[in-house]
């Protein structure tokens, strides 16, 4: 049970920066390379604010999603925008480009220790079959609720219909009166502010440092490909599947045997990605045109 | 495939500013009135806050070096490589400072990988190398031209052991990151308590930062104490923090790397009480740390890096100031060395190398400060032994006064138990 729990909310952290990432691939056809370090720019920001800076969290929180949002939307109209049209592949050395300027700058600006925006221990919930604390339900309960609302949006308004219009076909979309290229903006600052609310989590939960967002950005790319190139649903799926195949691999005792030592925990989930993707190369959840 | 005439001159061009700017780059030249100093050490990354530290000293002590006249008259200029913690980046630095650099001695590496991995390459071309930081027992046969100012791993986790019996903790659940600091110091661990006192045993990636499943499963263990064995601090927040979250309130005891007051400051409460088994808290409260403080700012983890550096330096310099200009008259100098007056007190090196004269004490996280609780004696069973009162003796008057004052100490009796030590690591 604790292991479920785990998995949980390992995957909601997961999830968020996957699901974000996910929308852009499929959207865009763009790879941003840079997330990771969006993910940072995000919790140090709330960092700052909580800790240097003194605001309380319910103002450290928000302006730290809007730093990730403000970052991403430069990333779109200067990394990203000017170079995509000519070639698909061209944001994927921008944006690496970019990710090395602000690894640079998360340490000019925030130093190399790793940093906590909550300094005390979690308040605990002991629910018999397995602990929890507060700050860890909220982030799964947000995680939630971010994925319904944007499942919501995406079926049942005018906005989600133009959004599924321009991911089928961007001519076509613009043709009928679509404005695709601010639709591509809005959907990579939304993928920002998702990067930004892991980071925020990051920073509450265990501690924020410098060197986190490569790391991050390989999980979520793995979540991503796993998921099916451009399913936004089989991402955040497969963003929860590699965290529990993470718990499950360390955690349980194998055949009543022995337990995989803690080093492969991370290597396990990949293998079986690998394995998914030789079976079924577009992905797991790869269900044909659909988005979402 | 035909290239286009033109592309090539281009290329010739290119080539050519190419090479003038990096000959532009290039410092005054070997004949010039400078003595260069190499400097290894993580930068950037997760340790950067070691690196930091120890930059720090060495800056510190060649400021006042070049303020009193330099050596023999010579300026001394420090050449500061990012070793990143990694063996990769080390040995890249460590081939351009001995090999286009030319530096007179290396000051690093910090992370014990990177001084492994620099050490071949400094011994290939003649050059001390002198740690400040690292402390893998594997150190100890790195090399004729290595040395180091920090005690090895090998000296405190006998140290360990003993804190332990006097503890009354029997059974010890340890989970270890997967770097060559770490690693090396639970052989040496599992080595002094015996292969039964280890209940629970886990090594780690690298950076990893979820234990949760770790803890989960460690509920179900019975242990007396828990020793979080990690390379840097964030991991070893991460590690305290998920401890206790799964309301496991076992004693904590840790190495060098849980002597950060950045721990307190990211994992609050969850650090509280934990014990922390290092060299002593050398040049806390005195001068030395006011100056440094006031120069760079408070130090990133704790004065002693700064002090351990400073003296590393320090030592090397007074070398070359008797005369001994290349790395082998360097060598020969270290090693004939028989006392080296020093903020972390008075030090020499063993034929190995290794630093003689650094005992440890036990230092404990109270209020988001790091006290110290008690001597740790490396002698005799019975911690009030004699042996124990000559290191409370010059523990005391360093921790008030470092380098000054201090009685002398026959370094005899601290030599033979340090070489004893040594035979016992060696001899496995």
């Amino acid at each position: 049970m604790q292991l479920l729990v785990n998995a949980l909310i390992a995957g909601s952290l997961a999830a968020l920066i996957a699901g974000g990432l996910s929308l852009v691939f499929g959207i865009l056809g763009v790879y941003n390379l840079a997330l990771g370090q969006t993910v940072l720019v995000g919790g140090f920001a709330a960092w700052w604010l909580r800790q240097v800076a003194g605001l309380p969290l319910a103002l450290a929180i928000p302006g730290g999603i809007v730093a990730g949002a403000l970052l991403s939307w430069l990333t779109f109209d200067v990394f990203i925008r000017p170079f995509y049209r000519r070639h698909i592949r061209l944001p994927l050395v921008t944006t690496i480009a970019l990710g090395m300027i602000l690894d640079g700058l998360i340490i000019l600006l925030f130093g190399e220790r790793p940093r906590a925006i909550l300094r005390e221990t979690k308040r605990v919930f002991d629910a018999g079959a397995f602990q929890i604390s507060l700050e860890q339900m909220m982030l799964i309960g947000f995680t939630l609720l971010i994925l319904a609302l944007f499942g919501w949006t995406l079926h049942h308004t005018a906005f989600g219909r133009r959004l599924r219009a321009v991911a089928q076909h961007d001519h076509a979309a613009l043709s009928v009166g679509v404005d695709a290229p601010r639709l591509h903006r809005l959907i990579v600052v939304l993928s920002g502010t998702l990067a930004a609310c892991g980071g925020i989590f990051i920073g509450i939960d265990q501690n924020l440092s410098p060197t986190l967002a490569f790391p991050l950005t390989i999980k979520a790319y793995a979540a991503v490909i796993a998921g099916g190139l451009g399913n936004v649903w089989g991402a955040i799926a497969c963003a929860f599947l590699i965290a529990l195949l993470e718990q499950l691999t360390v955690g349980i005792r194998w055949f009543g045997r022995f337990y995989v030592p803690a080093g492969y925990q991370a290597t396990i989930p990949l293998l079986f990605i690998i394995f998914i993707l030789l079976i079924k190369p577009s992905g797991l959840f790869q269900s044909g045109r659909r988005l979402g | 495939m035909q290239l286009p005439p033109y592309s090539m001159k281009k290329h010739i061009a290119l080539v050519g500013l190419l090479a003038i700017a990096l000959s532009a780059c290039q410092p005054a030249g070997q004949g010039g009135g400078t003595i260069k100093l190499g400097y290894i050490g993580p930068l950037t990354g997760d340790a950067a806050s070691y690196g930091k530290d120890t930059l720090n000293g060495v800056l510190f002590a060649v400021e006042e070096l070049n303020a009193a006249g330099g050596i023999n008259g010579k300026k001394v200029e420090v050449i500061a490589e990012d070793g990143k913690c990694t063996g990769a980046d080390s040995a890249s630095a460590a081939q351009k400072l001995v090999n286009v650099d030319n530096v007179s001695a290396i000051i690093g590496g910090q992370c014990s990988g990177e001084t492994l991995a620099a050490a071949p390459i400094a011994e290939a071309g003649k050059v001390v190398l002198i740690s400040p930081f690292s402390s893998s027992p594997d150190i100890t046969q790195a090399g004729e031209y290595i040395f180091r100012d920090y005690p090895s791993d090998a000296l405190k986790t006998k140290a360990i052991a003993r804190f332990f019996a006097e503890k009354g903790y029997k059974k010890v659940a340890l989970i270890t990151e997967n770097t060559d600091f770490a690693s090396a110091f639970r052989t040496s661990l599992t080595k002094d308590l015996g292969e039964d006192a280890i209940v629970f045993d886990e090594m780690v990636d690298p950076g990893t930062k979820d234990f949760r499943t770790l803890m989960t499963r460690l509920k179900k263990v019975e242990f007396d104490v828990f020793f979080p064995n990690a390379q840097t601090d964030a991991v070893m927040a991460a590690m305290l923090q998920q401890l206790r979250e799964q309301k496991l309130a076992q004693p904590v005891v840790s190495h060098d790397v849980g002597d950060s007051l950045t721990l307190p400051e990211i994992a609050k409460d969850a650090v509280e009480g934990m014990y922390v088994i290092n060299v002593p808290a050398f040049g806390e409260g005195t001068g030395f740390e006011a100056k440094v403080i006031q120069t760079y700012g408070k130090p990133q983890a704790t004065i002693a890096i700064v002090a351990h550096a400073y003296d590393a330096t320090m030592v090397v310099a007074d070398a070359m100031k008797a005369g001994a200009m290349n790395g082998t008259a360097i060598k020969d100098a270290l090693a004939a060395l028989t006392n080296h007056v020093g903020i972390i007190g008075d030090f020499h090196f063993d034929v190995n190398g290794d630093v003689v004269g650094v005992g440890y004490v036990v230092k404990q996280h109270q209020g988001g400060k790091i006290v110290k609780v008690q001597e740790l004696s490396l002698d005799a069973p019975s911690a009030t032994a004699t042996g124990a009162t000559v290191e409370d003796g010059s523990g005391a008057v360093m921790e008030k006064e470092p380098g000054a004052a201090m009685e002398k100490k026959p370094a005899s009796a601290m030599e033979k138990k340090g070489d004893a030590m040594e035979k016992a690591a060696s001899s496995k």
